[in-house]
C-alpha cells in the first residue's frame, strides 16, 4: 500500500527494530516510521505541538523502565492521544494479557512470531487493516 | 552513441528489475532513456487495472526534471479497446487524433508541439492488469528505433512484474508454512479445548484474515467458543454474531461434511452479520469476504473456523492453505476434547472406587485426602474405607493394587469391597486379608496387592486398642500427643501371590489426641530432584502437624508431598484417624455405628 502515513514503533529490541524497519520497507515503502526504544520518551514524543502526530502506535509490552501496559494506559490519560490508534505487538497468546491490554486501551492485539516471512505478513496485515481504516475515516470526513 | 547509451540503459533496467518490489520502482530508469531518445518530447505510462479502473499515470516531458504522476484511481470503461491479449500491440497515430475517452493520456501528450505523433505500446502485466507506454515523437525521429526501445522496455517491466508475483507467491508460502508449523506448535502447547481454539484464532489473525470465529459442535448444534479481530471492536461485534446470530447459526448447522471451505460475498452476504460491511464498501475499501471451513478429524465433524477477510482478493488465502490449517485445528480440538473426557471418565471412576464418606462418630477425628498422581496415566488401584463394626470398633482399611487401568480398577474394587463386607461382619483382619488372597487367587489376578487393615476398638480407661496386619503394605505412622512419631510395627506377604498365607496382628495403644496415619506408597516414594525421598522427612513433617484435626493433617501431607516431588506421577492416598479419648458407652452412639447396630 502507497501512503504517506507515519507509524511510530516503540520497541527496545534491537533484533526486531532491524525486523519491523525491513518488513515495513518491503509492505510499505511509503510509509514513514519512527523508533522510540526508550518508553519513557513516548509520551512526551505524543505531547510535543511541534512534532507530527502518527497515525499507527506500534506497541511492544516488554519494555526496560515503563513498560508496555503502564505506558499504553499513560498515553490514554492524555486527551490528545485518545484517538490514537495503539496495536500492541507482542510475542505472547496469553487470554488474560490480551483482556488486560484491551481494557488499557489498545485498539489491536496482535501475536508476534519468530518467523521473519510470517512476522512480515502479520505486521503488513495489521497496518494495512488501520491504515483502510484511517483513509475511511478521512473519506467519512470529508 | 546513442544505441550505447540506449543499451547501457538497457543493462542497468534489467539489473533493478530483478530487485525492484514494485514495477513503479523501475520508473527512473524507463523514462529518462527513453526521454533521451531523438525526437522524443513526451514519455508516458498508464498503469491499468481489470474493469478498466485506471490506477496510476506518470508523465516525463523534455525539459523537466520532476515526472507529473497521479494515483487516484478511476474507471475508463471506453479503455476496454485498448485492453491487449497475450501479445504487445503498438500503435502509432496523430496526437490530434487521440479520442480522449479511450486515452486519458492524451491531455499530456498534447502539450507537444503541433504535428506531434505518438508511439505506444500496450502490453499485459499479468493476469488482471496492463499498462501502456508510449511516446511523443516529432517527425526527426526515428519511429521504428522508438517502437523498439519500448518494446525492450515492456519487456523488461513485465518480467519485473513476474518476478515479483513470483517472489510474492515465494514469500507467501514461506508465510503459510511457518503459520501452520506455528499454529501445530501453539495448539500441542494445550491440552484444554477452549485455550486451543482461542489460539488457534489469536494466531490466524491477521496472517490469515482479519477476523476468526471458532465453534465446536455439539450434540445440540454448534457452540461458540472463540472470536479474533484485528480491531477490538469488532471483535466484540463478531463475539456477539458467533453468540446469537440466527444467520450463522443458520448457516454453521448446514455445514455438512465439505471438506473444501466455502467462501462467501456480496449478496451471499445478505441478511448476515457482515452485511453492513459489504455495503459500505466502496473505492479504497475491499468488499468483505468469508470463509468458512468445517473440521474433520477421525472421521467426524468437531467443529468450524470462520474467517472475515476485508483485504484484496490477492491477499486471500487458497483453499489448499485452509484445508490444511482447518487439518490441523481440528486434530488439536480432537486432542483436547478426548483428554477432557478421559480426565472425567478416569476421575469419575476413580471416585467411585472410594468410599463417597467416612463414617462420623464422636470418638474418632476421620479423614482421607486422594491426590490423583496424572489422570492421564489412567485410572489408579490406590484404595481406603473406614469400616464401623457389630462391636462398636471402627476397621480403617488401605491398600494399593500393582498398576493403573481398567484391570486395576477392578481388582481395587474387589478387594475394597471383599475387605469392607468381611470386615463390617466383625471378621478378624488377618482372616479378612486371607480371604482376599484367596479370591484373588481363584480369580486368577494377574497382578498382586498390598493392603494394611487396623481395627480400632476405644477402651475404658481411655485409651484405644489398635490390632493391625500388614500384606506388604507401608507401616502406619502414630503422631502422639507431645509430637513424637513411631511405627507401627507389622508385616507380611503381599496379596494375590501365594495361596497359603497368614497375618499376624500387632497391637498397639492411642492416647487421646494420639494419631494414626495409614497412607500408600505415592506418599513416601515422591522424590526430590537429588533423589530424596518423602518418606526420609515423613517423620518429621508429620511430628510438625501436632495438635491439628485429621482433615488438616491428611490435606497437608499430600499436598507437601506433591510440592516435595520432582519426578513421580503415583497417586497419593492417606487415612488419618485421630483419637479423641471418649471411652465406649459415654453418650449417645455415633449415627453410623447405631445404624449398623438396628441392622444387626
Amino acid at each position: 500500500m502507497n501512503s504517506d502515513g507515519l507509524i511510530l514503533v516503540v520497541e527496545d529490541s534491537e533484533e526486531d527494530t532491524e525486523a519491523i524497519q525491513r518488513a515495513l520497507s518491503r509492505s510499505h515503502p511509503s510509509l514513514q516510521v519512527e523508533f522510540a526504544p526508550r518508553s519513557d520518551a513516548v509520551v512526551p514524543r505524543l505531547l510535543d505541538p511541534s512534532a507530527r502526530m502518527p497515525d499507527l502506535v506500534l506497541l511492544d509490552l516488554n519494555m526496560p523502565g515503563t513498560n508496555g501496559l503502564t505506558l499504553l494506559s499513560d498515553l490514554r490519560g492524555h486527551a490528545e492521544c485518545a484517538s490514537l490508534t495503539v496495536i500492541v505487538f507482542t510475542s505472547s497468546t496469553s487470554s488474560a494479557e490480551e483482556d488486560a491490554c484491551y481494557a488499557a486501551g489498545a485498539d489491536s492485539y496482535i501475536y508476534k512470531p519468530v518467523n521473519f516471512e510470517l512476522f512480515q505478513t502479520v505486521l503488513r496485515g495489521a497496518v494495512d487493516f488501520w491504515i483502510a481504516q484511517r483513509t475511511d475515516g478521512r473519506s467519512a470526513a470529508g | 552513441m546513442v544505441d550505447d547509451a540506449w543499451s547501457s540503459a538497457l543493462h542497468r533496467l534489467w539489473q533493478a528489475s530483478s530487485r525492484a518490489e514494485e514495477v513503479e520502482a523501475l520508473a527512473d530508469d524507463v523514462y529518462a532513456p527513453l526521454l533521451a531518445t531523438p525526437g522524443v518530447h513526451v514519455v508516458v505510462g498508464t498503469r491499468w487495472d481489470e474493469k478498466q479502473v485506471l490506477r496510476y499515470t506518470r508523465v516525463l516531458s523534455d525539459g523537466s526534471d520532476a515526472p507529473v504522476i497521479v494515483t487516484a484511481p478511476r474507471t475508463v470503461p471506453a479503455a476496454a479497446v485498448r485492453e491487449p491479449g497475450d501479445d504487445p500491440v503498438v500503435i502509432r497515430s496523430a496526437v490530434a487524433g487521440l479520442d480522449d475517452a479511450v486515452w486519458p493520456e492524451a491531455e499530456f501528450l498534447r502539450q507537444t508541439p503541433p504535428g506531434t505523433s505518438v508511439v505506444a505500446c500496450t502490453f499485459r502485466l499479468d493476469r488482471r492488469g496492463w499498462a501502456t507506454l508510449g511516446a511523443a515523437v516529432d517527425a526527426s525521429a526515428d519511429v521504428p528505433a522508438v517502437e523498439r526501445r519500448l518494446m525492450q522496455a515492456a519487456d523488461v517491466i513485465v518480467a519485473c512484474r513476474t518476478g515479483i508475483l513470483q517472489r510474492g507467491r515465494e514469500a507467501r508460502r514461506g508465510a503459510d508454512d511457518a503459520l501452520l508449523a506455528e499454529a501445530s506448535l501453539q495448539m500441542d502447547s494445550s491440552l484444554d479445548v477452549v485455550d486451543t481454539l482461542r489460539r488457534v484464532a489469536r494466531i490466524a489473525v491477521p496472517a490469515v484474515a482479519d477476523g476468526c470465529l471458532v465453534h465446536l459442535l455439539r450434540s445440540e448444534g454448534p457452540e461458540f467458543v472463540a472470536a479474533t479481530h484485528v480491531a477490538v471492536q469488532q471483535q466484540r461485534a463478531l463475539e456477539a454474531a458467533g453468540r446469537d446470530d440466527p444467520w450463522l447459526a443458520a448457516l454453521l448447522a448446514r455445514r455438512g461434511e465439505d471438506e473444501d471451505p466455502l467462501f462467501l460475498s456480496g449478496a451471499a452476504l445478505d441478511g448476515s452479520p457482515f452485511a453492513a460491511d459489504a455495503a459500505t464498501a466502496g473505492d479504497g475499501r475491499h468488499p468483505t469476504v468469508v470463509s468458512i471451513s468445517t473440521l474433520h478429524a477421525r472421521g467426524r465433524v468437531v467443529g468450524s473456523i470462520t474467517f472475515v477477510y476485508q483485504r484484496p482478493e490477492a491477499r486471500l488465502p487458497d483453499s489448499a492453505f485452509l484445508r490444511s490449517l482447518a487439518t490441523r485445528a481440528a486434530l488439536a480440538i480432537d486432542n483436547a476434547l478426548l483428554y477432557e473426557l478421559r480426565r472425567n471418565a478416569v476421575l469419575s471412576l476413580q471416585e467411585h472406587l472410594l468410599p463417597s464418606r467416612l463414617p462420623v462418630t464422636d470418638q474418632w477425628d476421620l479423614s482421607a485426602s486422594y491426590e490423583v498422581g496424572d489422570p492421564m496415566l489412567d485410572v489408579g488401584g490406590d484404595f481406603y474405607d473406614a469400616v464401623p463394626r457389630p462391636d462398636g470398633s471402627i476397621a480403617l482399611l488401605i491398600g494399593d493394587v500393582c498398576g493403573r487401568g481398567a484391570e486395576a480398577a477392578a481388582l481395587t474394587g474387589l478387594a475394597r469391597h471383599t475387605l469392607r463386607t468381611l470386615l463390617e461382619e466383625g471378621t478378624d483382619a488377618g482372616t479378612a486379608l486371607i480371604r482376599l488372597n484367596r479370591a484373588l487367587r481363584q480369580e486368577r489376578a494377574s497382578r498382586f496387592l498390598t493392603a494394611v487393615v487396623t481395627t480400632l476398638t476405644p477402651q475404658a480407661d481411655g485409651t484405644a486398642l489398635v490390632s493391625t496386619c500388614s500384606a506388604g503394605h507401608p507401616a502406619p505412622l502414630v503422631l502422639r500427643g507431645d509430637g513424637t512419631v513411631s511405627e507401627v510395627l507389622c508385616d507380611g506377604l503381599l496379596l494375590g501371590v501365594l495361596d497359603d498365607v497368614s497375618y499376624e496382628s500387632h497391637e498397639d495403644r492411642l492416647a487421646p489426641d494420639d494419631t494414626l496415619v495409614l497412607f500408600t506408597d505415592g506418599l513416601t516414594e515422591s522424590r526430590e530432584a537429588d533423589g530424596t525421598f518423602f518418606e526420609s522427612v515423613l517423620p518429621q513433617r508429620l511430628a510438625a502437624l501436632r495438635g491439628l484435626d485429621a482433615a488438616h493433617i491428611a490435606e497437608s501431607l499430600a499436598r507437601q508431598a506433591k510440592g516435595f516431588r520432582a519426578s513421580g506421577q503415583d497417586d497419593i492416598a492417606l487415612l488419618v484417624a485421630r483419637w479423641t479419648g471418649v471411652p465406649p458407652g459415654t453418650g449417645p452412639l455415633p449415627h453410623a455405628l447405631r445404624l449398623e447396630r438396628a441392622a444387626l
